[in-house]
């Protein structure tokens, strides 16, 4: 019976795979491929925070800093030293992987709000930072002119390009997790956050697991925010500031726990709620500046509904379609 | 040698003493119980043992070694299981999942092969499952593997945290009340699960109120009352003893003893 599933599953994801890898060869509409190659990016930062947050049960409000430590890094490094973007990309892993081994040593003894708070105010420093650190950042008005991704010196400059990179780097960042989870380290996240007494009776390291998930889901909002820069080739404090963390914070609420495709719908559908126009065809240009107008408010009223309408949120969702599918 | 040397050991809170030098030796091989009225520091005494808690004064020694100071995790990474009063499950995971999570102590993938997923860790993880299936099946439990924790009734959610303790391969177990609430065809399954859990190779401290179960299963018995030992010996001589009658005086369970 779990094999029926398994295989069921498998070619679920394979559909769901080859759609997406078949965008770009269906359309040729720069403006969509745009916004769904963002939506990618997206996709990365929250497979970082379903860890975190559906499966570890650790809060992070800063998480839009570690985006942001990923962007600025790759863009200085390629245009000040130029190195190459594959060095970029790795110079953003790991400078956030670190910061988020710095975050986490200290916040590792406060739960909850407290947690919260310190995630928050490391988000602000950085937002802080960004906006002076003028030398390397470009200040206010941040970095432009970052070149395209490019491999063994061919640039990825074309939109298809873009939008085809940016989702196999989403891919790997899914797989990654979603081995991650089905696994003894998965099993543990879950533990502590079910019971951190009893995680320990399970000889569990609490301290080290929480370091591993946030170094984790820091490190893929670091190549998210690498993948972010070379991609719209301009960055400023703005994209990576509280709004932000917020908005990663409602991906992951609205996807549910314990689960890694709860989370990515819900990442796919706050990220497309203000690009509406870009696959709706026929929705108005007005009507699109007055969803970006109420954009924080759709968020909200959105996180409000599923929290009183959709018990677990997407994933809870899933789930239920699921034991409905399985009883039939 | 004993399997466990406990030396002296003291924890206050505030002007409290929870735990007053207490001193007493497990050996290897047997089920040895810890009784005494609410209150007489028990649970705080394993708590101390396990790293959950750390003492003021006195030394913990398991198996020759010094662990007083030692991280809860390496404690039941070595060989030291607990359970608790207040069932610490994890509520959201099936029956199954739970004790796979115990045997966390005695496998070794980490973060960077599983998010490889070698075959090894495929492999460890599958006889992982297997094992916690015998498990479950050795407390009785094999028909609730799929239920989540959470939906189990009372009683069997302590014998599930008896069978996520032994997936840690404990060589000492430590229960803490394992037939609260249990009702009496639950306690004496409960009392051959002891002996079959013995019988694998595991010492056995168990905390208890039940006195039929504690009287019966116990090789040894240790009496605390406000922090203090009061007695220690086997069954037949504890029941007589004049201290440990004296501190039930007006419990509940004097009747009982
Ligand atoms: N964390 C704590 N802080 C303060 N007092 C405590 C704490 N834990 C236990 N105590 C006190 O220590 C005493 C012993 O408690 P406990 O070890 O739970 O007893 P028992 O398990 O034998 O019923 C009680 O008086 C209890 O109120
Ligand atoms: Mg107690």
């Amino acid at each position: 019976m779990h094999r029926n599933v398994d295989i069921k599953v498998a070619v679920l994801l394979g559909l769901i795979g080859a759609s997406v890898f078949s965008v770009p060869l269906l359309t040729a509409d720069r403006y969509m491929l745009r916004v769904l190659t963002f939506v990618g990016v997206n996709v990365i930062i929250v497979a970082g925070m379903a860890l975190l947050f559906g499966y570890a049960g650790q809060v992070s409000l800063g998480h839009a800093a570690f985006y942001g430590i990923g962007a600025y890094a790759s863009a200085h490094v390629v245009t000040v030293f130029g190195w190459p973007w594959v060095a970029g990309v790795a110079i953003a892993i790991v400078l956030t992987a670190a910061g988020g081994l710095l975050l986490a040593l200290p916040s590792l003894r406060l739960r909850g709000h407290y947690l919260a708070m310190a995630t928050l105010a490391f988000g602000e420093i950085m937002r802080v930072a960004f906006v002076e650190g003028k030398g390397v950042t470009g200040g206010p008005d941040g970095l432009s002119g970052i070149p395209f991704p490019s491999f063994l010196g061919i640039e990825v400059d074309s939109a298809g390009g873009n939008y085809w990179l940016v989702w196999s780097a989403a891919a790997a960042v899914l797989l990654i997790a979603s081995n991650l989870v089905r696994s003894r380290a998965g099993r543990a996240m879950l533990a502590l956050h079910g019971s951190e007494a009893g995680a320990m009776s399970c000889g569990m390291d609490l301290t080290g697991l929480k370091v591993r998930v946030f170094v984790i889901s820091a490190a893929f909002a670091g190549l998210a925010g690498s993948l972010y820069a070379h991609v719209v080739g301009f960055i400023s404090p703005s994209t990576f500031s509280l709004h932000v963390s917020v908005l990663l914070v409602a991906m992951a609420v609205l996807g549910g726990t314990r689960s890694l495709a709860g989370p990515v719908l819900a990442a796919v559908i706050l990220t497309m709620i203000p690009f509406a126009d870009a696959v709706i065809p026929g929705l108005s240009r007005s009507a699109v500046e007055t969803i970006q107008e109420w954009q924080e408010d759709v968020y909200g009223l959105t996180i409000i509904a599923v929290m009183l309408f959709v018990p677990g949120g997407i994933a809870g969702a899933l789930r239920r379609i699921a034991a409905k599918g399985s009883v039939r | 040698m004993s399997l466990l040397e406990v030396r002296d050991v003291t924890r206050r809170f505030g002007g409290l003493t929870a735990v007053d030098a207490v001193s007493f030796d497990v050996h290897e091989g047997m089920i040895k119980a810890i009784i005494g009225p609410n209150g007489a520091g028990k649970t705080t005494l394993f708590n101390v043992l396990t790293s959950f808690d750390r003492p003021e004064e006195g030394t913990v020694r398991y198996d020759g070694v010094d662990i007083t100071s030692w991280r809860a995790h390496h404690i039941v990474r070595r060989g030291i299981a607990r359970t608790f009063q207040n069932t610490e499950l994890f509520e959201e995971m099936s029956a199954l999942e739970n004790v796979m999570a115990g045997a966390h102590a005695v496998t070794r993938s980490g973060f960077l092969a599983a998010a490889l997923r070698l075959p090894w860790t495929v492999r460890e993880q599958r006889e992982v499952a297997e094992e916690s299936g015998r498990l479950l099946r050795l407390v009785g439990l094999g028909e609730w593997a799929d239920a989540p924790a959470a939906d189990m009734p009372h009683g069997l959610r302590r014998l599930l945290e008896i069978a996520r303790a032994l997936a840690t391969k404990p060589r000492l177990l430590l229960l803490d009340e394992p037939a609260a609430g249990l009702n009496i065809a639950e306690t004496s399954a409960l009392a051959e699960a002891l002996y079959r859990i013995r019988d694998r190779g595991s010492t056995i401290v168990v905390v208890e109120h039940d006195m039929g179960l504690v009287m019966e299963v116990s090789d040894e018995i240790v009496v605390l009352d406000r922090g203090c030992k009061i007695a220690e010996g086997p069954p037949r001589l504890i029941q007589k003893d004049p201290a440990v009658i004296a501190a039930y005086l007006g419990e509940e369970e004097a009747d009982e003893l």
